[in-house]
C-alpha cells in the first residue's frame, strides 16, 4: 500500500514536530480508517515517548564560572596585544621624531644640491667652452699688447740697462709684428750703445727668417761705426748666408775710418759669401 | 532590563561588547552540554567542548553575519568542534558511558519496575548508538534539541525536504534495531 508508506513517513514528521495542522489532521483521518497504520504509530509514538528517558548527566555547576574565567582571560589577552600594538607604535613614532628628521631632511638636501652641482658643472663647459677660448684668446692679445707697448716705450728709457731689457721682452714674443721689427731696427741703427745695439742684433737674429728684418740688417751695416757691432753682423750675415749683404759690406771695407781687424773680419766673411 | 534576542548580543559581541558572550553562554550552554553529551557520551569531553565552542564563538566573532540565527550558528560551530574531537580521539562512534547514573539510580530505587525500565532505556541507549552517526545525529537534533525542522536543515545544511526523508529513515531504522535487541 503506497499510500500507508506514504502514511508511515508522516508519522515521523508529526512526532518531531514537521508537520502543519492540516497534514496531522489528514494523517488522523488515515489512523482512524487504517489499523495497521494505526498499530505502527502507537508503537512508534511508544518509541518516541521512551527516547525520554534516555537522561544524560547534569553538566558541572561551575561551567559558566569558568567560561566567564576564559571571557576574562581572553580579554586581558586582547587589550595587552593592543597595549603591545600601541607601545611599539609609539616607541616607532617617537624615533623619528628624536634624530633622523632632521638629519635625513639635511642628507636629502645635501644630495638634491650634488645632483644639481653635478648638472651645473657637466652642462656648463659644453654651453660655454667656445665663448671661454675667445676670452682666452683676447686676454693671450691684450697680454701681447701690453709687452709690446712695455718694450716700445722702455726702448726710449734713457738708462742703457732698461733698454737691454727691453730688447730682451722680444725673447718672449714668439711672433714678430711689424711694429716690434721697426722699433728693434730703429734701436740697432740708432742707439748710442754699443752693448743695447749687439743685444737688438741678437734679439734680431731669432726673427732673421722675415725678409724685412734680412733687409733691415743688409741696410744697417752701412750705418754701423762701432768695430764690435760690425763684426757681429758680419758673422751673421755669414750665418744666413745673406747675397745681398756684399755690397754694403764691400762699402765698408772701402771706407777709411774702419778698424783693420774688422776689416779683416769682412775680407773673411766677403770670401766666405761669394 | 530590556531582554535582547541572540543575534542583537551576538553584535554586540561582535562589536567588541565580549561581556555579551558571557550572557549566551548563560542562555545556552545546557542545551548545548545536552546535544554534546547525547553525541559523545560523556561528561567531561562535553564540558570542555561547549567551553571550546563559546570561545571560537568569540574568537571567531567577527565571521557571525547577523542574517542568520545565532542558535544555528552555534551549532555549525559545535558539529565543527566535534568533528575535530571525533579525529583527535580516533572514534568514529562514541560508547554511552552510562555506569555512574544507572549505579546512582539502582542504589537508590530498586523494584521490578524500575529495573525493567533501566533494561528498556539501556536497550535504546544502545539502539541509538548503532546508528550511523549521521542519523544519531539527526535524532537528537530533532528529538532533544527543541529546534524546529527548518533550523535542523540549515544546521545540517541540507534542504528541508531532505530533513524530513531522512528523520523518517533514521526513525524507523531505530525502531528496527531496537526491536531486534528486545526481542533477543
Amino acid at each position: 500500500m503506497a499510500q500507508c508508506d506514504f502514511y508511515q513517513q508522516q508519522m515521523s514528521l508529526f512526532l518531531s514536530g514537521m508537520l502543519n495542522e492540516e497534514e496531522t489532521a489528514r494523517l488522523n483521518e488515515h489512523l482512524s480508517l487504517c489499523t495497521s497504520c494505526s498499530e505502527e504509530m502507537t508503537s512508534i509514538k511508544a518509541l518516541w515517548a521512551e527516547l525520554d528517558a534516555i537522561t544524560i548527566e547534569e553538566p558541572s555547576a561551575g561551567m559558566q564560572a569558568s567560561f566567564n574565567a576564559i571571557l576574562k582571560n581572553y580579554k586581558e589577552d586582547i587589550g595587552s596585544r593592543k597595549n603591545i600594538f600601541i607601545k611599539w607604535n609609539t616607541r616607532i613614532k617617537q624615533l623619528w621624531q628624536l634624530q633622523p628628521r632632521l638629519q635625513l631632511a639635511y642628507s636629502l638636501l645635501m644630495v638634491i644640491v650634488g645632483i644639481g652641482m653635478g648638472y651645473y658643472l657637466s652642462n656648463k663647459p659644453n654651453v660655454n667652452e667656445s665663448a671661454t677660448k675667445d676670452q682666452i684668446n683676447s686676454l693671450a692679445l691684450q697680454v701681447t699688447d701690453m709687452q709690446r707697448t712695455l718694450m716700445v716705450t722702455l726702448l726710449e728709457n734713457p738708462s742703457a740697462s732698461e733698454r737691454i731689457r727691453a730688447v730682451n721682452y722680444t725673447n718672449e714674443i714668439n711672433k714678430a709684428d711689424i711694429k716690434i721689427i721697426q722699433a728693434l731696427l730703429a734701436t740697432l741703427n740708432n742707439d748710442p750703445n754699443v752693448n743695447v745695439r749687439l743685444a737688438t742684433l741678437e734679439a734680431l737674429t731669432k726673427f732673421a727668417r722675415e725678409p724685412n728684418v734680412r733687409e733691415g740688417l743688409v741696410q744697417s751695416i752701412q750705418h754701423q761705426e762701432s768695430p764690435i757691432v760690425q763684426t757681429a753682423i758680419a758673422e751673421l750675415m755669414v750665418k744666413l748666408q745673406e747675397k745681398r749683404s756684399v755690397k754694403p759690406l764691400q762699402q765698408l771695407l772701402n771706407k777709411k775710418d774702419v778698424d783693420e781687424l774688422v776689416k779683416a773680419k769682412i775680407k773673411e766673411s766677403l770670401h766666405q759669401l761669394i | 532590563m530590556e531582554i535582547f534576542s541572540d543575534n542583537t548580543l551576538m553584535l554586540q559581541v561582535k562589536e567588541g561588547d565580549l561581556d555579551k558572550m558571557g550572557l549566551l553562554f548563560q542562555r545556552h550552554h545546557q542545551a548545548l552540554y545536552g546535544f554534546l553529551y547525547r553525541m559523545t557520551g560523556q561528561k567531561e569531553q562535553s564540558e570542555d567542548l561547549v567551553q571550546n565552542v563559546f570561545f571560537r564563538m568569540l574568537k571567531y566573532r567577527h565571521a557571525f553575519a547577523g542574517s542568520g540565527e545565532f542558535k544555528t550558528w552555534m551549532y555549525h560551530v559545535a558539529r565543527n568542534a566535534l568533528s575535530d574531537h571525533f579525529k583527535r580521539s580516533g572514534k568514529k562512534k562514541s560508547v554511552y558511558e552510562l555506569s555512574v547514573v544507572e549505579n546512582k539510580v539502582m542504589a537508590e530505587h530498586r523494584s521490578d519496575a524500575m529495573i525493567e525500565s533501566r533494561q528498556n532505556r539501556q536497550l535504546l541507549e544502545k539502539a541509538m548508538n548503532s546508528l550511523s552517526n549521521e542519523n544519531k545525529e539527526l535524532l537528537i537534533l530533532c528529538r532533544f534539541q527543541e529546534l524546529k525542522y527548518k533550523e535542523v536543515a540549515t544546521i545540517l545544511n541540507i534542504n528541508e525536504g531532505a530533513v524530513k526523508v531522512r528523520v523518517h529513515r533514521a526513525l524507523s531504522e531505530l525502531k528496527n534495531i531496537y526491536q531486534q535487541l528486545s526481542n533477543k
